[in-house]
């Protein structure tokens, strides 16, 4: 670990910010490894959600052709209620009918839990596996780049959109603009109103998951300083111990808010796009 | 539960960010028409002012409505 290395308050900066810093190519600062533009990669984020992404695809693969209409065995169980789960929420919040919301749904839940969960990998792991390889920078939770949380939310916004349109026309959609909160007498300020109010969707959706996920990987990075950075000699028969501990507890909430944001990204894509199919505001 | 109209109760679920949400996006949006028209922070004000009052229209009608 970096940080039993060193015990200054300097250097516990450092891990931190390096642990919180992306393996950028492209158009980066050469300096501090940050994006310097909007041409600039992120392989580390773009690297583990590509591979959660075709994990969730091979695995559903993988369980289709084993499909039993009999007797199913315990992972097809598992698969079966998490899909009867999601379809029960859409049934319950989509109004009317579209065969495309429950799947997308699902997709959101899974993959957007399976890059939380890596929250939960210990934070040193990964980046030292990588510095092995000469890999200097690695951030391996996705979500705690707001490039991801953005690109899922964008896409959710961009087909908000789409089916308001679809649904509505294109005049239904822009009348929506004009008369909604303070009716007909106040047209400008209702432009701007709802202008503000389609704007907050995505986000709110982007920053409330990348908010939680950032303060959490946060945290863990400060228990982790916990014992790398106090522990030296005799005290770490004290430092240790609490670690663990603290890590252990932090592990067990943590795993409560990864499903809850998953769950929470998942739910508000289906409100919004249930908004965008009803005509009523 | 079974009587509201579909959506209401989980659209609940995002009212705590959604008064936040709303006023930052009318900042972001009066930054935007203040480049624009190059009168910062003329729009920025108006528009966060905005987002503050729509927001709590906003979750004053989600939170209300039963």
């Amino acid at each position: 670990m970096s940080a039993k290395e060193s015990s200054s308050g300097s250097s516990t900066v450092e891990y931190i910010q390096h642990h919180l810093t992306n393996l950028c190519a492209g158009d980066c600062d050469p300096v501090t490894h940050k994006a310097a533009s909007f041409w600039a990669w992120h392989l580390d984020t773009l690297f583990f959600s590509f591979v959660l992404g075709a994990l969730i695809v091979a695995v559903s693969w993988r369980l289709s052709r084993r499909l039993t209409a009999g007797v199913p065995g315990g992972f097809q169980n598992f698969a079966e209620s998490l899909v009867e789960f999601v379809s029960t929420q859409v049934k319950d919040t989509f109004p009317g009918y579209n065969p495309l919301i429950a799947p997308m749904a699902l997709t959101i839940f899974l993959w957007v839990w399976l890059m939380n969960f890596m929250d939960l990998i210990p934070v040193d792991l990964l980046p030292v596996i990588a510095s092995f390889f000469g890999i200097q920078y690695l951030k391996v939770v996705p979500t705690t780049d707001l490039s991801t949380t953005f690109a899922l939310s964008l896409t959710v916004f961009a087909l908000i959109i789409y089916y308001n349109i679809k649904v509505k026309g294109v005049l239904g959609y822009l009348k929506m603009f004009l008369f909604h909160p303070f009716g007909k007498y106040l047209v400008p300020v209702n432009i701007v109103m709802t202008l503000i109010e389609e704007l907050a969707k995505p986000l709110s959706l982007a920053l409330r998951l990348f908010g939680n996920l950032f303060a959490g990987e946060l945290v863990f990075l400060l228990i982790a300083l916990i014992g790398g950075t106090m522990a030296v000699g005799l005290a770490a028969l004290f430092w240790l111990p609490l670690q663990v501990l603290l890590d252990l507890g932090w592990l067990i909430f943590h795993l409560l808010i990864i499903t809850l944001q998953a769950f929470i990204f998942m739910v508000l894509t289906i409100v919004y796009l249930g908004m965008a199919h009803t005509t009523e505001h | 539960m079974k009587n509201r109209p579909a959506g209401s109760g989980l659209a609940l679920v995002g009212v705590g960010s959604m008064l936040t949400s709303m006023i930052a996006a009318g900042f972001l949006l009066g930054y935007g028409l203040d480049s624009w028209l190059d009168s910062r922070p003329a729009f920025m004000v108006l528009f966060g002012g905005l987002g503050l009052v729509g927001g709590f229209l906003k979750v004053y009608k989600l939170l209300s409505r039963d």
